[in-house]
């Protein structure tokens, strides 16, 4: 038998055995949709919206109720409660009702017209940096405005035309460009890794799964059998409808993004998907290696679900790797899933050169080496009976 | 033996017998071992060693001054001191500094155009340019903030200079320059440190999990394994789920003594809460996520289930308590969805308590839920544990 065909006998045998587990099927097909519609129903507003704060008005002034009506008019932020006491704010922020306390001193508006700063303060839970950076944002921008009406005011109560104010309230006019994410979208910015992290978590179970089990159930000599005797045959027949399936939902989380979502894909697409065709074949080569050195398919498969959740930590989307301890450096290179973000964010994001990208393809079949250390050990646990059946 | 033989025996001794088989079942069983004993620990160091740095600083920026004159200079002085960004570049062009974007050397550049100094000498508007990377949104809001805050100073004090030039006294440039004095205070966790904000909620996420999938894997096996075909009577069945929350309870109180005690101290997390309130939360928190264990086992009848079952989700759950991603940010009914896993109140409120030192009253609503998801997944465990006893008998 050529060894296409003994690749295409073994693939079969995966089919069938794929039809008859409604288990491993679900795997590769069911569970992974569930998850990535989960990731795009959280994740789908796109914006932060409507933080809940406390005010507390000392003032209660017609100044101070301008100043809250603007905080309020922010897209971040709403004044939920308005408290008589720091005491009674403070227990807003302790039973979760409200992420900020803005507090408004007595006196507020006379200073304002006496000319003299008058104070704001702002107290805000670092418990949710999330929330903390929207709300601060947030408060600085309806202070800014706030501000600058104030100053304008005053510049022109001292005989200072309008147009000549304006440009004195803000000597330095700076204009923001915001590559990549132009309207700072959470979607844009978090969707797409915690969907790869999905496809990462299938593919690592799936395919442990469908090589331990030969294992653990004593059929890998039948496996290998079904080959024609040919281990890598075997091996590249029995991982390709998890391949196959697994490319699939990678085009499908893009449609999501590109259509769905309306994110532009401002790179290579086609390299995007060759990309995305060595991402899963480096994870499952993992995989493999996971089965083929503990020979213990539970065991691998707690080896390898930890190792694949802990990749979207160490991928540096949430917190730089580059602010990471230099262990902790070291450690997301031993994540496909971190070249892989890397180039995504490169190509989708930022539209960098193509050739710039190969790099990290580079990286991404680095991955798909270790297997070559341990083949003589899939020889051995795949036909001595010992290594069978072990739990 | 990891079999409890429930057959005419006294209560008190089943519920000894019951404390001793699930032992028993836990140390013969090196996957149940790894995931209820040793996981824990394994993961809340390992996410503490990628977090436990906390803060961004020093976003490497680049500028292109095209101005090259003594108020440019000062403003780059200005964003290079730090601390959120650093001015690693200076490019000669925004071509150069298009290509050091695209190699990842810099995150942003600020560009001063020609004739920056003299727009302002002249008493007129001067334009900076700021371009930010917006795929990483720590990164882009440090810097952000950086150059926000450094041209504003810079902006106040030109003001301040074209003031006093027309002759306005010094008491009323302060009232015209800032007349609002802002002051902005973090509470909790005040350096924003990522790894204070996030390891709490991972904390409590990670013991559901292993409970969760430990508990369904020492499940099956017995199950698989049962001899006893007497039916239970409904007292039994409690006592034998009371002995199993309480050999979990033993465990998880054992592995978060050394996590709380050791590993949270040495990265320097925050913990501000009183120890009783801390204690009677877990413990609680603990009973839920037992009976919902010992309930969800009776669903799986392969030991490979609950991994490819449950393993998946916990990222979802994370999100799901709405602290790491705020609930005011995804649907009210996926919310909703979540508050029937224990995992959700007791992540808002353990970091209400243990971070933000709230006492148990503050957190009511979180204690309440969680009572009745624990009496909710008690009820249906009890039952369960009955019924599977008794439907053992076809496995005979």
């Amino acid at each position: 038998m050529s060894f296409v065909n003994s690749v295409l006998s073994a693939f079969r045998r995966e089919l069938l055995y794929l039809r008859s587990d409604r288990l491993y099927l679900s795997a590769i097909t069911l569970l992974p949709i569930v998850m990535i519609a989960f990731f795009v129903v959280m994740f789908g507003g796109g914006t932060i919206e409507g933080l809940p704060i406390v005010v507390v008005d000392r003032d209660e002034s017609e100044m101070s109720r301008k100043l809250i009506n603007m905080v309020n008019a922010t897209r971040g932020i709403t004044v939920q409660y308005e408290a008589l006491s720091m005491d009674e704010a403070e227990g807003y922020l302790l039973d979760g009702s409200a992420v900020a306390i803005i507090y408004i001193e007595n006196g507020f508006e006379s200073k304002i017209y006496e000319g003299v700063p008058a104070n704001i303060e702002s107290y805000i839970s670092g418990a949710s940096i999330s929330a903390s950076g929207v709300v601060e944002s947030n408060v600085q921008q309806a202070l800014r405005t706030f501000s600058a009406g104030v100053s304008l005011g005053k510049l022109q109560d001292m005989g200072v035309n309008y147009n000549q104010a304006m440009v004195d309230i803000m000597p330095i006019n700076f204009h923001i460009f915001i590559l990549s994410n132009p309207y700072i979208n959470y979607a844009y910015y978090l969707a797409p890794i915690f969907m790869f992290m999905g496809v990462v978590i299938f593919t690592v179970l799936a395919t442990v799964f469908a090589v331990g089990r030969e294992l653990y159930y004593a059929t890998a000599p039948e496996w290998i059998q079904s080959a024609s005797g040919s281990y890598f045959a075997a091996l590249i027949g029995k991982l390709l409808p998890i391949t196959f399936a697994m490319i699939l939902l990678m085009q499908l989380v893009y449609g999501i993004l590109f259509i769905i979502m309306g994110m532009e894909c401002m790179g290579s697409y086609l390299m995007l998907t060759l990309a995305s065709v060595l991402f899963i074949i480096a994870y499952q080569s993992i995989a493999a290696v996971f089965v083929i050195i503990t020979s213990n398919m539970r065991l691998a498969l707690s080896l390898g679900g930890g190792y694949a959740v802990m990749a979207f930590t160490f991928s540096g989307i949430t917190f730089p790797t580059e602010s990471m301890y230099g262990v902790a450096r070291t450690l997301s290179h031993l994540f496909p899933l971190t070249p892989f973000s890397d180039l995504f964010i490169d190509q989708a994001m930022r539209g960098i050169p193509v050739e710039w990208s190969v790099w990290k393809m580079a990286e991404l079949i680095l991955f798909m080496l270790p297997v070559a250390f341990v083949w003589p050990r899939l020889r051995r646990v795949a036909t001595d009976r010992k290594y069978f059946s072990r739990d | 033996m990891n079999n409890v033989n429930c057959c005419n025996i006294k209560l008190y001794r089943l519920f000894i017998d019951a404390i001793r088989a699930e032992f028993s079942a836990i140390f013969h069983d090196g996957g149940a071992l790894l995931i209820l004993v040793f996981a824990t620990m394994i993961y809340t160091v390992i996410y503490s060693v990628a977090y436990g740095r906390e803060v961004v600083t020093d976003v490497v920026i680049g500028v292109v001054d095209d101005d090259r004159t003594q108020s440019s200079r000062r403003l780059i002085d200005g964003l290079s001191s730090g601390p959120n960004t650093t001015v690693g570049y200076e490019p000669i062009s925004i071509n150069d500094a298009e290509d050091m974007f695209y190699h990842n050397d810099i995150y942003g550049v600020v560009y001063i155009p020609q004739g920056y100094e003299r727009e302002l000498l002249s008493g007129r508007q001067a334009d900076v340019g700021v371009v930010l990377d917006g795929s990483h949104l720590l990164l882009y809001r440090q810097a952000l903030e950086q150059a926000a805050a450094d041209i504003l100073t810079r902006g106040a004090e030109v003001e301040v200079q074209r003031l006093m030039a027309a002759g306005v006294n010094g008491a009323a440039i302060k009232g015209v320059v800032e007349p609002v004095v802002y002051e902005s205070h973090l509470l909790y966790n005040p350096s924003l440190g990522y790894g204070s904000f996030v390891m709490p909620s991972i904390l409590v996420v990670i013991i559901q999990q292993t409970v969760l999938i430990g508990i369904a894997l020492v499940g099956i096996k017995r199950r698989n394994a049962m001899t006893c075909l007497m039916p239970l009577t409904i007292t039994q069945s409690i006592a034998i789920v009371f002995a199993k929350i309480l050999v979990y309870i033993a465990i998880y109180g054992i592995n978060l003594v050394v996590i709380l005690g050791v590993i949270w101290p040495a990265f320097g997390f925050p913990y501000a809460g009183n120890t009783w309130d801390v204690i009677t939360l877990l413990a609680l928190y603990i009973v839920a996520v037992v009976a919902l264990g010992l309930t969800l086992s009776h669903l799986f009848r392969r030991r490979e289930s609950p991994f490819i079952i449950l393993l998946w989700s916990s990222v979802p759950i994370l999100l799901l308590a709405g602290l790491s991603y705020p609930r005011e940010a995804f649907p009210g009914w996926l919310y909703a969805i979540g508050e029937l896993l224990p995992s959700s109140s007791a992540v808002r409120a353990y970091v209400d308590i243990g971070t933000m030192g709230a006492s148990l009253w503050n957190v009511r609503g979180e204690i309440f839920t969680l009572t009745v998801l624990a009496c909710l997944y008690l009820a249906l465990a009890i039952i369960l544990e009955k019924r599977a006893i008794v439907n053992k008998k076809w496995a005979k």
